[in-house]
């Protein structure tokens, strides 16, 4: 095959390549395009109401809606896999958020490991067993589906249920704000 | 502005071989990062074509002070990685070249798995032969310890899928969704059998909007990366085998990468840069005529405390074959 021969065949096969799947990347959008909902309605959305869940702490304790809000202002979910950008998250809270709102329940949601004992192992081996955390093990992945969570998702719920922030956590400021301002 | 600009300008005239530096592009599902084949075309030849495949194994992380940490019990972490690269020496000193990685994700979990495929980042970059090295078998006079220096420019496109695609979990990701402007300095010097080379390269995202986290659209903000610098040093001894001139070159290297905090809205993420330090050893063969190379090589992550900070530990097995076009 002479080279130019090849040079055609590569940046055609590179073309179509591209075409086909480069998402928004290449030309990212600042457009909004959060879909509308029904305020109050169940589901994971800012503004709907958390579905009921029970799943078992790294103590095996149920935790439900009911009881992570009892008592409290709020509670905030934090998705972890255990991860580099996982920890430095998990860090940032524990250090400047945590100590900033005795009065919200903060969870830890490990929704890798697969059984309590497996999120008992890795919040030990990672520095958060005990302390301001709660961690969950979220075996049959209800909180994963609830909020669509994955690596880094926070969830605000404020004490009647209705989620105040679900996104990826990013400096901590947004969740800050969105604590403070928790009736 | 004015510290982006002047980043941009700093990447702009650092210089250097762009295809020649391994050009980690953070692609695996969480955090990892690859690295692409060197792409250089020799000054005898007209170009390159080079088909490399990656396989990167995750074995736990450096935290934010610096402590090895474990992955989670029964955790199996990989990414795949297939890069067809081409460079194309267009002018006497120019080149010019393309770098394509196809990329698999395979993630077990006690409690979940993954397996996920896609483009990852094209790196495309352009170098000029500042120097040539006068290569001798040894030093007669002050001008044979002259190296070969090369400065260039690449841009890394975010052709792979990001966070900020219409994906919904992190195990599907192959690309950071952010361009970046590298410019690179190599310096290298052979008197023959041994060589060196001293690699380093300085890059700048460019900020964007982002209106989706992992399929979720949110409200709007924009969002920039760290500064990356990479440096790296080799030294390697040829063997020639035969009557034919065939050839195997053995290279140990030592790499270092920083990459600065992430910012939202113009406001600094403090603590979400991160950096490494990985040694690696790699072998080549080259044929007679240099038409024909085959590579091995791998990258360890020395997994103790202090060797990083906030990003995972890998080793890369890598294994490379290159066609030169005379």
């Amino acid at each position: 095959m002479s080279f130019y021969k090849l040079i055609c065949t590569i940046m055609i096969t590179g073309g179509l390549l591209l075409s086909a799947g480069c998402g928004d990347n290449l030309f990212p959008s600042g457009e909004d395009k959060r879909p509308a909902v029904q305020a109050g309605s169940s589901g994971g959305n800012v503004s709907q109401k958390v579905p009921d869940f029970a799943v078992a702490d790294i103590t095996g304790a149920t935790v439900t809606l009911a009881s992570s809000l009892a008592g409290k202002k709020g509670a905030v979910f934090y998705f972890t896999m255990w991860c580099p950008i996982c920890d430095s998250h998990m860090s940032n809270m524990r250090s400047t958020i945590t100590p900033l709102f005795p009065d919200v329940n903060f969870y830890l949601v490990d929704y890798v490991s697969g059984s309590v004992s497996g999120a008992a192992g890795a919040a030990s081996a990672n520095g958060y067993s005990g302390g301001v955390f709660v961690t969950l093990a979220d075996v049959n992945h209800t909180l994963e589906n609830n909020f669509q969570g994955t690596m880094g998702t926070t969830v605000v719920v404020d004490n009647t249920g209705i989620i105040r922030l679900n996104e990826d956590f990013r400096d901590g400021t947004r969740l800050q704000a969105t604590l403070a301002a928790l009736p | 502005m004015r510290t982006h600009l002047i980043s941009i300008v700093l990447a702009a005239v650092l210089g250097a071989a762009a295809a020649c530096i391994p050009n980690s592009s953070q692609a695996a599902s969480c955090c990892g990062g690859g690295s692409a084949a060197s792409l250089s075309v020799p000054k005898y030849a007209v170009a390159v074509a080079d088909l490399s495949f990656d396989t990167e194994l995750y074995d736990g992380y450096w935290d934010q002070k610096g402590s090895h940490r474990p992955d989670p019990p029964e955790s199996d972490l990989k990414q795949f990685r297939l890069n067809v690269g081409l460079g194309y020496r267009f002018a006497k000193d120019w080149q010019a070249s393309i770098s394509l990685p196809y990329v698999w994700n395979d993630n077990t979990y006690s409690g979940t798995s993954s397996r996920s495929d896609g483009l990852g980042d094209t790196t495309v970059s352009i170098s000029y032969d500042l120097l040539d090295d006068k290569s001798s078998w040894k030093i007669y006079e002050a001008k044979d310890l002259i190296p070969a220096i090369t400065v260039g420019m690449s841009l890394l496109i975010p052709t792979g899928i990001s966070p900020y695609d219409d994906k919904n979990s992190s195990f599907d990701i192959t690309g950071r969704g952010f361009y970046r402007l590298d410019g690179m300095l190599l310096v290298e010097k052979s008197l023959r059998p041994w060589n060196m080379s001293l690699s380093l390269a300085y890059g700048t995202y460019f900020d964007r909007s982002v209106n989706r986290e992992y399929g979720k659209y949110v409200e709007p903000y924009t969002k920039g990366l760290g500064d990356r610098f990479t440096a790296s040093a080799s030294a390697g001894y040829t063997f020639i085998y035969g009557t034919g001139g065939d050839s195997i070159t053995t290279t140990a290297s030592y790499a270092y990468l920083n990459e600065g905090n992430a910012s939202y809205n113009g406001i600094q993420a403090s603590d979400s840069g991160f950096d490494k330090q990985s040694l690696g050893i790699a072998a080549a063969y080259s044929s007679t005529d240099h038409n024909w190379g085959l590579r091995l090589g791998w990258n360890h992550a020395i997994q103790q405390n202090g060797w990083g900070h906030n990003f995972p530990t890998t080793d890369v097995v890598s294994v490379g074959v290159r066609y030169v076009f005379l």
